[in-house]
């Protein structure tokens, strides 16, 4: 007597999910370990076995056992079920779209590509770069040609980051921000705002940041945080988040990048955990995502109700350096506007200016309007049109970023997108809960996390961003609560 | 038409090692930097890597490649490495290709519940509450036997997961020696009247402990480069790939075993760091068996950290960093209070020759068990009837006796040998490099170990697997596996008109 004991679709389905998810927990594992905690001579080896691993994880997506179950499986309907359907599905049709070769092709040409860009930079030799970046692009246009079906090439880019959205969209948005952000960074110059002075010593920064994680809420039993150059955050699986924080004793960056990453952290936490080792237990797209990083940095951490309550913590902490200066004019030096040369460093008003920019060259050199030879010259004009400075060199310049040479075009604009979603959530939350900022100079985090939690955090990859978003505000993407937030802030 | 099927195997044998480095690193994750929430997550993923890495290496293809390689393998050197590794692989094939993944899968989960039962009954020194758990592993142990063909004894089948192709009987032969050796041993130093080690039990900073530790590993041949070392309760180590070697030690207050188990661990981490690097992402390219890695584990513990030249070396550091603690007691009492030999409770406080004698019980109580000679409910009392006889000591409760190690829970057993057959390696080894090398004194005395660890390089670590576990001490050593030179060292070192 045999029994058939093939399980239905919608298990077995899950079942290779959970094993993907496994590789990729694996594979996030084997990234920060060589971000954080791998000595220097292991990173050969450990190449082999990241792209070993994410060879595994792409191979059991991208296999028609998962389109067979699919195709037996409705996706209609607002449940759970439905939503791991169609999220999967739209995944797994991409995924199979780009052939193996070309994969392969672009993970070889990115580890080429990233190692010659590090020396570029290093020897600010924008030169030495240009093919690999010229390469970069061919691949890019490849990748391209496997969705004939979409019109607009950069759309096929944006897709991969952001569902949904398109380049004329990002465009509408854009020039809009363009047409407030250029003539208000223009008035900002006229304001000399003083810095502040260090050096702040390390432990002391380690503490603060650990003080305010602890107030927004994290939990030691399944955060950590780390030192490491570049701050990321990660999720390698449910119940373990991990922070970095760059520290440097000159200024209280550190603080900031903190508040940044734990936003991200914060997002993957509160997912709900029925989601675990499936494509819904993840973050729905980069810019909301990037929209709570901000929220976190920038609409809390840079608030005044934030610097009421922990100012007077953070001068105790650094009672020397600190004592001359006053709560008023160290909320004035942590938000000034200062237009500089590198994206990394750029303060609330100038950021937009910096991506719009990125946004436009992607398009060019993408459509081959701008020449890969004539870039930096074309990015040095640029950056004088839109923030009125001069860039000094190309480490300065087009080569301080790492996206392109990884093959990151159509990433930049999520970032900015991030900056637009976040205050359109915020002004969500604050009509709900009243004044949000007389609550943190309480100290008091915990009613905005939960409305997060609720409203956002909670849903993972449950539904796409636009859904996401029409849900939680109401509306579709808008740029002019940002807008108006920032004159608000800084006119 | 050879070659591209060798490139194939390669590649393929590439990628099992690639996910068993990945498994790795995820073990060491877990134990040094993971929060406790995520191991729910981190079980699965563990679980689902591991099985790949097997489901990958026990496949037709490798089963075909190693047909079509046949002839390649006989008509290539023994030594070299295409030969080395097609016969490696396929012993390895034969093996893994018996046991069912269910099984496996079975014996993992039900060795995953009994460690995790295995915590609480050993802090609430509760027998019965693994007592069903240790059945449980027993059982599914049967299974396992069931899939070879027919041993000598049950036990054979066992050991040979650890120490490939050792016999029980071998085994019991060197175990023999050792009891009858090392029984009249103890009892000798016994009567002579105990050594004073009041002073290693005090206020350790354990900062400094570190700072020690590392401070002797790189005499050693520790670079920051490649190696890393942290804290944890259990010390171990692990190298998740070339050029990346990683040693736990467990840095507490209350006394200075911590620069042993540093010791301990960078000879395992120095062995692994050694292996050719040609080898590097095939089954040939790690420590060849549990029991001579354990050798060189020892070796650099013992036979070098326990030594008098190195602590001539050392000791004036050592005293300097404590000087509150130490600065009254000279170095031959620290040397001898290092040395002490003492019959006691605990396996991993135990001293260089009473240490045997915990292996020695262990193995033939997993003889017993294994053979249903013994029942899994009278172990407590086997247990603590053979300590009295062999170590004098009555066992107070069971978390200080059959509970205290969390081999038999994780369902190791037969490894419990590998310990002491280790010892036994160690000293043959050592005595060939001071044939090669004349003796160690005034080189450990200079602080000076590059001389000792590029001959054990040379001639035992980087061959890695290529060659048996025998085939490996016979070529180092000339002979076989042999415990006189290891009695002979311990009388030598310890016996009280020695000392």
């Amino acid at each position: 007597l045999t029994v058939a004991t093939e399980s239905p679709p919608l298990e077995r389905l899950k079942a290779i999910l959970g094993e993907v998810a496994d590789l990729r927990h694996a594979d996030s594992i084997l990234d920060w370990d060589s971000r954080v905690s791998m000595p220097h001579a292991g990173a050969a080896a450990r190449a082999n076995v990241s792209a070993t691993v994410a060879k595994l994880a792409h191979e059991k997506f991208a296999s028609d056992e998962i389109g067979e179950l699919l195709a037996e499986l409705p996706d209609d309907g607002d449940t759970v079920d439905a939503a791991l359907v169609r999220v999967t599905r739209r995944l797994w049709e991409r995924a199979r779209r780009v052939p193996a070769e070309l994969t392969g092709e672009m993970a070889q040409v990115n580890g080429i590509a990233v190692a010659a860009w590090d020396e570029a930079k290093a020897a600010s030799d924008f030169a030495s770069f240009a093919p690999h970046l010229e390469r970069q692009l061919e691949l890019k246009h490849r990748y391209i040609e496997c969705f004939p079906e979409t019109a607009e090439p950069y759309d096929v880019l944006l897709e991969d980051y952001e569902e949904g959205m398109t380049t004329a969209e990002v465009t509408r948005v854009f020039d809009r921000l363009k047409e407030e952000l250029v003539p208000l960074v223009a008035r900002q110059r006229e304001h000399e705002v003083e810095e502040l002075r260090g050096p702040f010593p390390l432990p002391a920064q380690h503490e603060a940041g650990l003080r305010i994680l602890a107030a927004f809420g994290w939990d030691e039993s399944s955060w950590r945080i780390d030192e490491t150059p570049h701050p990321f955050a990660s999720k390698p699986g449910f119940g373990d988040i991990r922070l970095t924080t760059h520290s440097d004793e000159k200024d209280l960056t550190s603080l900031f990048s903190t508040m940044h990453e734990f936003g991200h952290g914060v997002y993957e936490y509160d997912i709900d955990p029925a989601f675990a080792r499936s494509p819904l237990g993840t973050g729905t797209s980069a810019a909301v995502h990037e929209s709570q990083s901000r929220t976190w940095e920038n609409l809390v951490g840079r608030s005044l109700g934030f610097w009421r309550w922990f100012y007077p913590r953070l001068q105790g902490l650094f009672s020397r350096e600190l004592s001359g200066v006053d709560e008023a004019a160290f909320v004035r030096a942590v938000s000034a506007v200062r237009p500089g040369v590198i994206r990394g460093d750029a303060d609330e008003v100038t950021y937009g200016l910096h991506i719009i920019l990125r946004f436009e060259l992607e398009r060019e050199l993408l459509a081959g309007t701008v020449a890969v030879r004539d870039l930096p010259e074309v990015w040095t004009e640029q950056m004088n049109e839109y923030l009125g400075v001069d860039v000094p060199d190309d480490a300065h310049g087009v080569l301080q970023d790492i996206h392109w040479s990884v093959g990151l075009f159509g990433y930049f604009p999520t970032y900015q997108l991030g900056n637009v979603v976040s205050v359109q959530i915020w002004e969500r939350a604050r009509a709900e809960l009243g004044d949000l900022e007389e609550q943190f100079s309480r100290g008091e985090f915990g009613p905005l996390r939960e409305w997060l939690r609720e409203h956002v955090y909670r849903h993972g990859r449950r539904y796409p961003p636009r859904e996401l978003l029409q849900r939680v505000t109401g509306s579709q993407l808008d740029p002019e609560p940002y807008l108006q937030y920032l004159r608000a802030k800084f006119a | 038409v050879t070659a591209a099927a060798l490139d194939r195997l390669k590649e393929r044998l590439a990628e099992v090692s690639d996910l068993s480095r990945a498994a790795v690193l995820l073990f060491w994750d877990q134990r040094v930097m993971m929060p406790p929430g995520g191991a729910e997550g981190r079980a699965e993923a563990l679980g689902t890597v591991s099985r790949l890495a097997q489901e990958r290496f026990v496949t037709k293809e490798i089963d075909q490649l190693l047909e079509e390689l046949r002839g390649l393998e006989e008509s290539s050197d023994y030594d070299s490495f295409e030969a080395s590794l097609i016969r490696v692989t396929r012993r390895d094939f034969e093996k893994a290709s018996r046991v069912p993944p269910e099984l496996v899968g079975e014996m993992q989960r039900a060795s995953a519940l009994a460690l995790a039962a295995w915590g609480p009954a050993k802090e609430e020194s509760n027998f019965e509450a693994l007592r069903p758990h240790l059945e449980k592993n027993l059982e599914l142990k049967h299974r396992y036997v069931e899939c070879f063909d027919r041993a000598d004894e049950t036990y054979d089948v066992l050991l040979d997961e650890y120490e490939p192709n050792m016999k029980t009987a071998e085994v019991r032969e060197i175990f023999d020696e050792l009891k009858e050796q090392l029984l009249p041993l103890i009892r000798e130093i016994g009567a002579a009247g105990e050594v004073d080690d009041t002073f290693l039990g005090g206020d350790f900073d354990p900062l400094k402990q570190r700072e020690l530790s590392l401070e002797i590993v790189r005499r050693f041949g520790y670079t920051d480069d490649e190696w890393r070392l942290d804290q944890t309760a259990h010390p171990f180590m692990s190298s998740s790939g070339v050029g990346d070697i990683r040693l736990t030690s467990n840095f507490r207050p209350t006394d200075l075993t911590s620069l042993f188990a540093t010791m301990h661990e960078f000879g395992h981490g120095v062995y692994e760091w050694g292996i050719d690097r040609a080898l590097a992402r095939t089954p040939l390219g790690t420590g060849v068996s549990l029991g001579v890695h354990e050798s060189q584990s020892r070796t650099w513990e013992n036979l070098v950290g326990r030594s008098r030249y190195f602590w001539r070396f050392f000791y004036p550091r050592l005293q300097d960093t404590f000087a509150d603690e130490l600065g009254s007691v000279d170095e031959e009492a620290f040397y001898r209070a290092v040395n002490k030999v003492h019959p006691s409770l605990i396996r991993i406080d135990a001293d260089e020759v009473t240490y045997n004698m915990h292996i020695i019980l262990r193995f033939e109580l997993e003889q017993d068990l294994i053979d249903d000679r013994l029942a899994v409910a009278e172990l407590p009392g086997a247990w603590n009837a053979r300590m009295d006889e062999y170590l004098g000591i009555d066992v107070p409760d069971d978390a200080r006796g059959v509970l205290q190690d969390m081999h038999w829970a994780g369902g190791g057993f037969g490894y419990f040998p590998t310990y002491s057959l280790g010892n036994v390696i160690s000293v043959q080894i050592w005595e060939r490099a001071k044939e090669d090398l004349g003796d160690f004194d005034e080189q450990f005395e200079r602080g000076d170990f590059g001389e000792l660890r590029e001959w054990l390089r040379n001639n035992l670590y980087r061959l890695g697997r290529k060659f048996t576990a025998q085939e490996t001490i016979e070529r180092v050593t000339g002979s076989r596996i042999d415990a006189k030179p290891y009695v002979r060292y311990l009388r030598e070192k310890l016996a009280p008109q020695a000392v």
